[in-house]
Formats: structure tokens, sequence, C-alpha cells
């Protein structure tokens, strides 16, 4: 490509990117040079700013943006599919910078500035995941957030615990990436392209040619690969661990950001890459493919649900409570209908407000209690009324009771699953939500049932209490009127179901 | 003499479950991690090969290569330096005794 090309693109669609790189890049310089004349919270409020001005970017190419915008062969694509996930990672970045400045005052994360940056650079990983549609531009995001967890996961230095989740975390994200890799090779060689459009097409002539092993090779071990990033089944056994090692906001970032970033990726690489894939019994994607997911999200569901039931630590169950909704956001993709993009970004919309809530609410109580176990709820009811109402709403919609956003985001996905005649997955997720309510419904009986060690009032830091109750508020209302967003979802981004404009717009 | 692709991918699959199983079941943390470089490696060479024996072969391969590599390197620095801050806390290597948070 000749240099004049690069400078024909109109790059102002990529501002976001370019902000939220050029405020991490500025961050540790000026931490680098300045680091000890600013103020305590000054680079987390600069990286908030940052965060805001990429989010109204986002907002304007939202609005400008018709078409989407392909740079360099699709390596970076700016669509539809891409702005709204990227919606959802600012939301869930600004949210972990706005729990850490409390966080902080704990001083177990020597390094706040490096903190900072590590979280824009992961937050840019994530935006990329979510804005590519070829393989290396994949890796690489991936890698980037990856890269970024892994540190972030291991700041609290001084901390065993920590340390020894970080390392856990990186061995097992080794081995993930090292196998989404040899099944991206495996693509990589049946189609002699990264650009997933191409390898549409290719893996097609591929599976006509008599390649079909080869084939579901690669999807075996794409998927396994790609299920450590949204800790599914069979992937999921590092979550617990670096749940409850990693300092809580960046466990939220985690439970949030990193998980709807795997999806974006996920179902953008899945989909598009295997859509043609021919197979004796029909498309392959919507035969075996599916099937294949299926028995991932089953297995997230009952894995997830069933472990969390005997975890005492609080951390450590709604690690695993997480799984299961890895289990639950992989059902609308069994086989994927022209819905599932609302019906996900709606579940990823509850479980951004609803993490952020719990996780918030969980940072107050194990601070005070010095306990990260469940009893450390005891009594929470008579001790700050206002933080157990709110902590029983997130619980209730985590749960997916009415009426709260969680009901509405599991509603959609049962219902696109009954749709789909697809009864035994409907079933799983029916029978597991009724055994996740045992230990959602443990948390509020702690709460308000049980004597805690003292009556006096929890002291709860002023922006902590006006985040979490306005979470709490934001969660019933949604729970209310779920068609503000769904409305708004499909009118922006899926107008004609063509998943954000993530399908080529090019014909064959 | 020509050597078939069946054989460079045939390597590449060995080389990949040499290190999954190094991966698994050594006991020294820094042999976990070059068990993980090992198959990273196998992905480069089933990417070289395909590049050059694949259905379509072309250049893009090599390239993906130059950035397997890259990222492995620095994945392998964030883990060694975990590996150092783990060390200093508890003065082991020894993945086993990572038990801090076992139910």
């Amino acid at each position: 490509m000749e240099v004049k090309d690069i400078f024909s693109y109109d790059w102002t669609y990529l501002l976001p990117e370019f902000i939220i790189l050029g405020f991490a890049t500025v961050l540790s310089l000026l931490d680098l040079f300045a680091g000890k004349r600013l103020g305590k919270h000054a680079i987390g409020l600069l990286s908030l700013l940052g965060i805001v001005l990429a989010g109204v970017f986002v907002f304007v190419n939202i609005q400008t943006l018709d078409q989407p915008y392909s740079y360099m062969a699709d390596m970076i694509r700016v669509d539809d599919y891409g702005n709204a996930f990227k919606l959802l990672f600012l939301g869930g970045t600004a949210f972990t910078i706005l729990i850490s400045l409390s966080y902080m005052q704990q001083g177990e994360v020597t390094h706040r500035s490096e903190f900072y940056y590590l979280l824009l650079s992961g937050l840019l990983g994530a935006m990329v995941m979510a804005s590519s549609a070829d393989l290396i531009t994949m890796f690489v995001g991936l890698e980037l957030l990856s890269l970024s967890s892994y540190v972030m996961v291991g700041l609290r230095k001084k901390s065993l615990q920590s340390n020894e989740s970080a390392f856990k975390y990186v061995v097992s994200g080794g081995i993930a990436t090292a196998v989404t890799l040899f099944g991206m090779s495996y693509v990589y060689g049946l189609t002699g392209t990264t650009n997933i459009f191409e390898i549409s097409q290719r893996l097609a002539e591929a599976g006509m040619m008599g390649f079909q092993f080869i084939i579901y090779m690669a999807f075996a071990f794409l998927a396994v690969g790609l299920a450590f990033k949204i800790s599914a089944a069979p992937y999921h056994m590092w979550a617990p661990d670096v749940y409850q090692g990693a300092p809580t906001p960046i466990t939220a970032f985690l439970a949030v950001v990193s998980k709807a970033a795997g999806f974006a990726l996920v179902f953008r690489l899945l989909l598009i890459s295997f859509l043609q894939v021919p197979s004796a019994e029909g498309p392959f994607f919507f035969t075996q493919g599916s099937l294949f997911i299926g028995w991932m999200a089953a297995a997230s569901m009952i894995l997830g649900n069933v472990m969390a039931l005997r975890q005492t630590n609080v951390k450590r169950m709604m690690a695993y409570s997480g799984i299961a909704q890895a289990g639950y956001l992989l059902v609308p993709f069994v086989p994927p209908t022209t819905l599932f993009f609302s019906e996900v970004l709606f579940y990823l919309f509850g479980y951004l407000l609803v993490s952020f809530g719990v996780f918030a609410v969980i940072m107050v109580v194990s601070r005070e209690q010095q306990t990260e176990d469940l009893k450390g709820f005891a009594g929470l009811y008579h001790r700050s009324p206002v933080m157990a109402i709110s902590m029983t709403i997130f619980m209730l919609s985590l749960a997916g009771i009415p009426i709260t956003a969680g009901f509405f985001g599991k509603f959609y996905l049962f219902m696109g699953a009954l749709a789909q005649e697809n009864y035994w997955l409907s079933a799983i997720m029916i029978v597991t939500s009724v055994i996740s309510y045992y230990y959602y419904f443990g948390i509020i009986r702690q709460m308000y049932m049980r004597a805690g060690e003292n009556e006096a009032p929890l002291s709860v830091p002023k922006g902590i209490w006006v985040f979490i109750f306005i979470l709490a508020i934001a969660t019933v209302f949604f729970g209310a009127f779920p068609g503000l967003v769904t409305d708004y979802i499909q009118a922006t981004f899926n107008p004609s179901f063509d998943f954000g404009n993530m399908l080529p717009t090019r014909t064959p | 003499m020509m050597v078939s692709i069946s054989s460079y991918l045939m390597v590449a699959l060995i080389l990949f479950c040499v290190g999954l199983y190094g991966a698994l079941t050594k006991r020294n943390a820094v042999i976990v991690l070059i068990s993980i470089e090992l198959m990273l490696n196998a992905v480069n060479i089933n990417l070289v090969a395909f590049s050059k024996f694949g259905l379509h072969p072309g250049v893009t391969g090599q390239i993906f290569t130059l950035f397997t590599m890259t990222v492995a390197a620095a994945e392998v620095a964030v883990g060694l330096a975990i590996l150092i801050a783990l060390y200093r806390n508890k003065e082991t290597v020894n993945v086993d005794e990572m038990d801090q948070m076992k139910r």
C-alpha cells in the first residue's frame, strides 16, 4: 500500500481510540515527570475525562455514520456493532475508575497511576476487539486487553493472594491464547487470508472441497480458546481464583468489560467466519456449530450455578455467578437469530449496572469488616438500610426477578430460545436460574435475618453511596421501562436487523 | 526433496501437545511459561507452513507470525514479572504450592 493511501482515509472516525491511546500515553509520561507533584486523584480524574471525551465521539460516530467505515481492508472497521459495544466498554471502565477512586484510599495498591493507565490500555484493547474484522488486529486487541488485565490483577504487590491469582491468570490466559491462535492458524491455512469476510467465502469453498474435518477442528479450537475471555465452560476454572485475588474494582472490570469484549469478539469472529460453511445436515453453523456452543452454554449454566452454592467467599461466589451469566449470554447464539444482537446488548447493559453495584457494595462491606466472607453481610440492613436495599435489588436482578433490568434481559434470552424451539436449553436455563436463587437469596438472608457482630452504622464514603444509589435506581427504572433501551438499540444499532452493519455490505 | 505439508502440520501438532502437556503437568513455574511458548511456536510453524503450502499461499501468514512472536514475548515478560513479585512474597516457584485460594 502506498503512503498516500493511508492519508486518504478519514481518520476522525477513529477519534475514540486515538483519545484513549493519547490519554494512556500522556498520563504515563505525566506520571513519570510530575507524578510526585500531582494530587492523589489527578491521574484517575484525567482518565475519567478521557473516557467521557471518547464516549462523546462514539456518539458523534453513531450519529454521522450510516455505513460502516473500513480502514485498511477492514483491519479496523467502525460500524454500529462495534460502536454499541464500545459504549458498554467506556461505561464499564468509567464505573471502574469511579469505584477505584475510593478503593485507592485503602492503600493496598501502591502504584496508583499505573492502575489507571493500564485500565485505559485494557480499554483500548477491548475497543479494538469490538471493531476489527481481521484476525491479526483481533488477536492484537485481545492480547492488549489480556496483558493489561494480568498486570492489574497483580497490582496488590504485597498481597500473596493477588500475586498468585495474577500468575494463574497469566498461565491460563497464555494457554487460551495458544489454543485460539492454533484455531486461527488452521483457518488461515484453508483461506490464505486474515480478513474475516474473505474467510467466510473461502471457508465455504474449502468445506465444499472436503476439508470439513479441519474446519470443525478450527471451530472447536477457536470456541474453546475464546471461552477463556468470556469465562464460559470449558475454560472457566481461572475465574474464581482470579476474581478473588484481584483488587475489587478490577474484579468488576473483568466481570463486565473484559467479558463483554470477549462476547463482541466471539460473536463477530465465529458468526461471520463460519456462516457459509456447508455440512451434510445443512449449514454447519446452524447445526453442529450451534450445538457445540449450546453444550458450552449448558455446561456453563450448570457448573456456574451449582458451584456457586457452596462458596463462602462472596467474590468467589460472584465469579461462579459470572460463569453462569456467560452461559445465559451464549443462549441466543444457538442458533443466532436476527434478534440476538439486541438481546445480548440489553442483557449486557443490565449486567453492567448490576455488577458494578454489587462489587461496590462488596468493596465497602469487606473493607469495613476486613473479610470477604458472606458472613460480613450479616445484619447489614440494621447498619445501613440503603446499602442493604440496593444490594437486594442487585441480587434480585442477577437472579432474574421482576421488576429489575436483569429480569427483562433474561426474559428476552429465554423467549428467543423458545422461539427457536430450543427447548432443552430453555429448560436448563429455567432450572439453573431456580438453583441460583438459593445463593443470591443467601446474601439477602444474611443482610436481613442474621445478627451482625455490631449494630454500629456502616460508614460509606459519600461518592460510593451516591454511585450505588444511582445504580440501584437505574436497575429498577430499566426494569420498569426496558423499552427505552431496546427501542434505542433497535433504532440506532439494528435498524434492519443486520447486527449493526456487522455483516458484509459488498456482494460476494 | 519436497517435504509435504502434512509433515509440517504433524510437527506443529506434536509440539502443541508437548507444550500443553508441559503447561498442565510441570511443577516449576518457569517451565510452565516455557511450555506455553512451545504452544505458541507450534502456531508459528503452522502459519509459516500454510503461507507456502496452504490452499491459498501468500505472505499474510508470515506477517501474522511476526505479530504472534512479538505478543508472545510481551506475554512471557509479564508472566516472569508476576512470578518475580510472587517469589518475593513467598520463596517458591513451585506451582503446587500456589494454593492460597483452594476450596
